[in-house]
């Protein structure tokens, strides 16, 4: 580097060292050149939505506008309450379903002279055959009867004589039932209330 | 739907499904058995069928020895025939009529016969009146004129515990040696004219 060059540098340098005089109306004339800047689109948006403004409309217009207001708000009703009742459906069946009537006390009678235990069965009591409220007594002379709960309703039942043997109620109807080939019976139970 | 209701709406369905599932089958059915019956019966549930039928129908199978396949057959065919039924009746069915009916389509009448039955019996309930019907077509009462006789009962506002002894009374009849169709129209005819002069006499 030569001599001349560093005097250059020194003399650049001091001047802007020198403090920079700035007249009185400068921030004012940098502020109004900033405000006169294109604007950000959401500044633009929201000046529009906030600065009030006259809107003119027709009879006809206004009508349109009142009748598609109406519509979407009669939908979304609709569709409210219909979601509503679907859910609470469940809901109200679980509050305020009616108790279910009580069971009723209903004999069962079946004539086996030769059966060494007999026991009904049917949708009442699962199809358990050793179910002990469904256990007949002998009553003598080859009568077999017991006297067992069971819910209102319709039901279909059998006798199971000596765990084997299952013979539907001959006093009672008869249900076709094929499905697993054996015969049932079919009783339907009313509330005594 | 709001999150609120959304939740609700779960809440309600898990708690359904966790109090559906029957011990029961899990207990008397072997496994791959009790996973088809299950299928059905959760099926059932969401279409709002009663699923304690088809639970009876499947501890029915098991007590019987029948073998899975045959249970899970006999379970899904009840399935169908409840929902007919529920067609055939009317959405306000309830679950005993659905079941009686299902029964009944198994016995032979059809669809349009429960309808009949339905509009007979307005208000009341069908559970009897197809029980009665079941059993005379098991007697050898034709379809037709058991589902007649009941219609025409019905009609004549006559009350279950006279149809239990209706139903009594003709059996007693077929074992006298008296023809079915016979026994069971003379019987209705008698339960009718009982009833009152206005209503129909039953065809023989």
């Amino acid at each position: 580097m030569r001599d001349d060059d560093i005097v250059n540098f020194d003399e650049i340098a001091r001047e802007l060292q020198k403090p920079v005089r700035v007249d009185r109306s400068f921030n004012e004339r940098v502020m109004d050149s900033v405000l006169r800047l294109p604007r950000h689109a959401r500044a633009r948006l929201w000046k529009r939505l906030t600065t009030p403004r006259t809107v003119t409309i027709t009879p006809l217009g206004w009508g349109l506008a009142a009748a598609s207001l109406l519509l979407f708000a009669s939908l979304g009703v609709i569709h409210a309450k219909e979601d509503l009742h679907r859910a609470a459906q469940p809901i109200a069946k679980a509050l305020f379903a009616t108790p279910a009537a009580a069971p009723q006390r209903v004999q069962f009678v079946l004539v086996a002279p030769d059966a060494k235990k007999v026991a009904v069965v049917g949708d009442f009591n699962g199809w358990d055959a050793s179910h002990v409220a469904y256990q007949a007594q002998q009553r003598g002379g080859g009568v077999w009867s017991v006297t067992a709960p069971v819910p209102v309703g319709h039901h279909r039942y059998s006798f199971v004589v000596d765990d084997s043997l299952w013979v539907a109620d001959p006093t009672a109807p008869r249900v076709i039932d094929t499905d697993y080939g054996l015969p049932n019976s079919a009783i339907v139970v009313e509330d005594n209330k | 739907m709001s999150v609120g209701v959304r939740t609700l709406v779960a809440l309600t369905l898990v708690a359904r499904v966790a109090s559906a599932q029957d011990p029961r089958l899990a207990q008397r059915l072997d496994k791959p058995t009790y996973v088809a019956v299950n299928a059905i019966v959760d099926s059932a549930r969401v279409v709002n069928l009663p699923t304690a039928p088809l639970v009876d129908k499947a501890l029915e199978g098991a007590a019987k020895g029948s073998d899975g396949q045959k249970i899970v057959a006999a379970v899904h065919l009840l399935s169908v025939r409840m929902a007919a039924s529920r067609r055939a009746l009317g959405s306000n069915a309830t679950g005993d009529e659905i079941k009686a009916a299902a029964t009944a389509l198994g016995a032979g009448m059809s669809t349009r016969d429960l309808a009949r039955l339905r509009t007979a019996t307005g208000k009341r309930s069908v559970a009897m009146p197809l029980a009665v019907a079941i059993d005379l077509i098991g007697r050898d009462v034709p379809v037709a004129t058991a589902t007649s006789l009941l219609i025409q009962l019905e009609r004549s506002g006559v009350k279950d515990s006279d149809l239990a002894l209706f139903q009594r009374n003709v059996r007693a009849d077929i074992d006298h040696g008296a023809d079915p169709t016979v026994a069971a129209t003379t019987r209705a005819r008698g339960l009718v004219a009982r009833a009152g002069p206005a209503a129909p006499k039953p065809s023989e």
